[in-house]
């Protein structure tokens, strides 16, 4: 059971950050892009999503600043860090291997007894 | 978070991204983040064709939580915001103080004379506080110390001795207060005595014994290191068991833990060891060295009295108490017939500290030492806050903030009062070491002086408080001064510094004030102590030699036996070499006896009943005079030594007080007590002698009377110069009875300085104290006139450039000083006319008033403040006007 959350977590993390790697945004923007990306099939509990947002910005991983919406809104801006580029590299290499090796689990074929 | 709100919100938002510059708004910023994500949430599901309310129920759904989730994202952001304004901080606060360390630096010499200065200053009164902390403060190291008193006794009829009388109640009286006065949490007994602790273990020696009862460890709260504290059932059983002190069990026993069980022989008599004292067990008895042995109290041997020590509850008075001890006595005595003669009286244990009289007047001093040194750091800030005033305005203009720089400023006192206090804890820890070091030997109690935080605390903030205070001045002072005119190339002008001058000057002038009163205290110390050392003490001490033994009860109970022992050793100490005379007395110097009551001429009415005084007396053989060197003014010695010839000797203070010119010969008096008194014949008047050492009246009234041998005898013996009886004398005891401690030999001479130690150490500190406040002062004064002079270089080129002579240059300088000096030490010797009344006490033979100690202070002073004008005289005639010109 905690497992799974923490796996549940750090592939929030991770899709945060990957979603920062192509250009800072606000939370809703993260939130829209993982919806996209994801075909509406991963539904984050869109809550939780800042919680996420706060810590990956106390580890240092993402940086944040006040600015203007594309609606003409004061929104907080995200983007990622030197240190959250790194992260995401290392961890990027980690899920690739991860979500492989489960893909291959998937695919064979079971023993027969 | 209804659209109402959002107007509002945002408007908000905006001066609050202001407000940030103060502090972080934590739970504003993770409000507007989610309301932005739900209304941005709300216009896409509206967009894609949904009524507002499904649109905002929708978005409910979609975020979940929200309350938990908007907690969460709070405690981080808060977090993480404390702990980065933190770090912010922390990174200006050090930037500051790396920059005033640069700065400082780059002034070493002004740099070292703050630091002095304030290290100086605050080092001495750490030293001296500490020392009033623990002696006057806490001069107990007991719980709950506020509320401990000596419990004491004085005559019912009141006190006509001009001195502390104190008297130790007896057993009975103090076992009735134990029982029934509810003032008192806890009245402890206790006697202390020295006593000959015999061999199996060690050499035969004297050791301090300490008797006390059960309840008195835990009075002190405390514990025995190893071994068990004394039981009810202790003293039960005779009480012939002991504690040991832990410094006895290291050097005689060393450290061996199965000490519990050995066997001690104190005067004849055996106890067990069950116990080891640490060596912080300490009786009330300040002046007396550490305890070595505790022993159980007797509370029935109703022949002594009992020195009482008790904590008092919370709340109740030195008075309430005394009354109610008094109604225990009251009922006591009258249960047993007895008059009542004494009624008790309460002391606060501060009030036995020998030495409190002079450490108040040492305390006075530091603090005007401080009071000194804070002026002088304030004038160096204040100086140099000016001479900055250039870099300052060029930094303002530059755009550093005025907060800015008085920050800096600010940054600056603090480095300096940091460094100024890190010297004064050394040279305060330095300072007490020595004090206790010099102390003399009579002043045992500093030893438990130690350097005290809240003492260190208390200067270091003072200091900081100046330092703070007259940076501030100083930077407001230099604010104030606009930026353009500071700019402007070669400030001649003088005008805006005028204010900063006299404030400097003020500062110089209470400063030299300060000093001189010092000065004319110390000065009139030192001319008593010279007096004392060099005064007729009235008789010769040089080569006598006091001799007494600790003789025990058992076998030495009756005065005729003491008195044997005491013939026998007089035989065998005329047969040492070098010895011319030996003689017995009662007391030998220094030292003080009194008979209980009043003098009464033949004649004259007797005293009121129940009149208390003391009147000296000495008890002494006929040769006492001419071996002692005391005058014979008239009439003879003692030609009848027996009890019934009642002849007496007075000396020339008694004569002169009661027969004014007559001669005293052939009068009777005697000392009535409760009425009764023998009648005595004056047969000769001697000259007064300083037998009761040093710092007491020789004048006071003496009676001599022929010795019997009723109290404690000593014998005075007196040599050739250069020889010494004290290994002689050493070598007979053992041989009479080897069963009797090592002797007690004192060397009169040293004895009596000795008897001048105190007002000696006491003349030293201030002196120490004085010379301190004294470059202090001149350094002061130093630093104004230099300054003055950096000021003026130009002008003073000017004027040498005009014609003005540079003697003419030269006297201008010293006049400045000369002014601030002469009026800095009229306000300091009118101030001292004042002070001296608190010292009066401890002058002796110096009226407070002397004249020659003003004179000495003044022109010790005024010379100092000259020194300390040469060097920017000198400065002053050397400019040379073409530079000087040029400059700026």
């Amino acid at each position: 059971m905690d497992s799974s959350v923490d796996f549940l977590k750090g592939t929030l993390d991770l899709m945060i950050l990957k979603t920062l790697s192509w250009a800072p945004t606000h939370g809703y923007g993260i939130a829209r892009w993982i919806e996209h990306c994801t075909n509406d099939v991963l539904q984050v509990e869109e809550g939780s999503l800042y919680p996420a947002l706060h810590k990956l910005e106390e580890k240092g991983l993402i940086a944040a600043e006040w600015g203007i919406s594309e609606h003409n809104r004061r929104a907080k801006f995200y983007r990622l860090t030197t240190l959250g580029k790194k992260q995401l590299t290392a961890a990027h290499d980690t899920w690739a291997r991860f979500s492989d090796a489960v893909f291959k689990v998937l695919r064979t074929a079971p023993a027969s007894r | 978070m209804s659209d109402e709100y959002a107007p509002q919100a945002r408007r908000a938002a905006t001066w609050r991204r202001y407000l940030r510059f103060w502090g972080p708004r934590a739970e504003a910023d993770v409000d507007d983040e989610l309301r932005f994500h739900i209304e941005m949430r709300v216009r896409d599901y509206m967009a894609r064709g949904m009524a507002e309310t499904q649109a905002r129920e929708a978005t409910a759904r979609r975020i979940g939580d929200l309350a938990t989730n908007r907690a969460e994202c709070l405690t981080i952001t808060t977090r993480r915001e404390r702990r980065m304004t933190r770090a912010q901080l922390i990174d200006a606060f050090g930037q500051d103080v790396s920059f005033a360390v640069r700065t400082l630096g780059r002034q070493k010499g002004w740099t070292t004379v703050a630091i002095l200065t304030l290290a100086l200053g605050i080092g001495a009164n750490t030293a001296v506080f500490s020392v009033v902390n623990s002696l006057l403060l806490h001069p107990l190291p007991y719980p709950h110390a506020d509320r401990i008193a000596f419990v004491y006794q004085e005559p019912t009829q009141g006190n006509k001795t001009g001195m502390m009388v104190a008297i130790t109640p007896r057993p009975a009286v103090v076992r009735a207060w134990r029982e029934s006065a509810h003032s008192f949490e806890a009245i402890e007994p206790y006697r202390s005595a020295s006593t000959m602790l015999a061999p199996p273990r060690g050499e035969a020696a004297l050791v301090l014994t300490a008797s006390i009862l059960p309840s008195f460890l835990p009075f002190t709260g405390e514990h025995a290191l190893i071994g068990r504290v004394f039981t009810e059932s202790d003293l039960k059983d005779g009480g012939h068991v002991a504690l040991v002190s832990e410094s006895m069990w290291r050097s005689r026993y060393g450290g061996d833990r199965n000490v519990i069980g050995q066997t001690l022989a104190l005067d004849g008599s055996l106890y067990t060891i069950i116990g080891v004292l640490p060596s912080t067990t300490r009786l009330p008895a300040l002046f007396l060295g550490a305890t070595d042995v505790w022993l159980p109290l007797d509370m029935h041997n109703e022949g002594v009295g009992l020195s009482t020590i008790g904590r008092l509850r919370p709340g109740v008075t030195y008075a309430a108490a005394e009354s109610e001890l008094d109604s225990v006595t009251t009922r006591l005595e009258q249960s047993e017939k007895n008059q009542v003669l004494f009624r008790s009286k309460l002391l606060p244990p501060r009030q036995m500290v020998g030495f409190a009289q002079s450490l108040i007047l040492l305390s006075g001093a530091v603090a005007l030492v401080l009071l000194i040194a804070c002026a002088n750091v304030a004038h160096l800030l204040l100086a140099r806050a000016a001479s900055r005033q250039r870099e300052l305005a060029i930094r303002a203009a530059l755009g550093a903030g005025t907060a800015r720089l008085v920050r800096q400023l600010l940054t600056e006192s603090f480095v300096l009062a940091s460094a100024g206090c890190a010297g004064g804890l050394l040279v305060g820890s330095l300072g007490l070491k020595t004090v206790i070091a010099l102390r003399p030997g009579t002043l045992t109690e500093l030893d438990t002086a130690r350097l005290d935080g809240t003492t260190l605390l208390v200067t270091v903030g003072l200091a900081l408080l100046t330092g703070l205070l007259f940076g501030v001045v100083g930077a407001i002072q230099s604010a104030r001064h606009s930026t353009h005119e500071a700019l402007k190339a070669g400030t001649l002008t003088t005008s805006h510094s005028r204010r900063q001058s006299r404030l400097r000057g003020s500062l110089v002038v209470s400063e030299i004030a300060l000093s001189a009163s010092l000065l004319v205290g110390a000065s009139l110390l030192v001319r008593s102590v010279v007096r004392l050392q060099t005064m007729d003490a009235g008789f010769d001490p040089r080569g006598l030699y006091g001799i007494s033994v600790m003789l025990p009860e058992k076998g030495y109970a009756t005065p005729a036996a003491r008195h044997a022992f005491y013939a026998e050793l007089a035989s065998r100490a005329r047969a040492i070499g070098g010895v011319e005379t030996v003689m017995m007395a009662e007391g030998a110097p220094p030292s003080r006896s009194f008979l209980v009551g009043a003098l009464q001429l033949e004649g004259e009415p007797a005293p009121p009943a129940g009149t208390t005084s003391f009147v000296d007396y000495n008890g002494v053989q006929p040769n006492y005079f001419r071996a002692m060197g005391i005058r014979l003014v008239e009439g003879t010695t003692f030609s009848d030594t027996t009890e019934k010839s009642s002849q007496v000797m007075v000396n020339e203070g008694l004569a002169r007080k009661y027969f004014r010119g007559r001669s005293a010969l052939g009068h009777r008096l005697r000392v009535v007590f409760n009425g009764k008194g023998e009648w005595m014949t004056i047969v000769g008047v001697v000259g007064n002698a300083f037998t009761s050492g040093l710092t007491m009246d020789a004048n006071d009234p003496l009676l001599y009377v022929p010795f019997q041998g009723r109290w404690g005898p000593a014998l005075i013996v007196r040599v050739k110069p250069g020889t010494n009886p004290i290994a002689s004398v050493r070598k007979i005891i053992p041989t009479m009875d080897r069963h009797l401690p090592p002797p007690n030999v004192t060397n009169i001479g040293e004895a009596m300085r000795q008897s001048i130690a105190t007002p000696r150490f006491t003349m030293l500190l201030l002196a120490s104290f004085t010379i301190l406040a004294l470059v202090l002062a001149a350094v002061g004064l130093y630093g104004v006139l230099a300054y003055a002079v950096a000021q003026r270089t130009r002008e003073i080129g000017i004027r040498i450039a005009l014609g003005a002579t540079r003697r003419r240059i030269g006297r201008a300088i010293v006049t400045q000083g000369a002014v601030l000096a002469i009026s800095g030490i009229l306000i300091g010797l009118a101030g001292a006319f004042w002070a001296t009344k608190f010292i009066d006490k401890m002058l002796y033979g110096v009226p407070r008033s002397d004249p020659y100690s003003y004179a000495v202070g003044a022109l010790l002073l005024f010379g100092t403040a000259m020194l300390a004008c040469v060097v920017p005289m000198r400065r002053a005639v050397s400019v040379d006007p073409l530079i000087a010109m040029r400059a700026e």
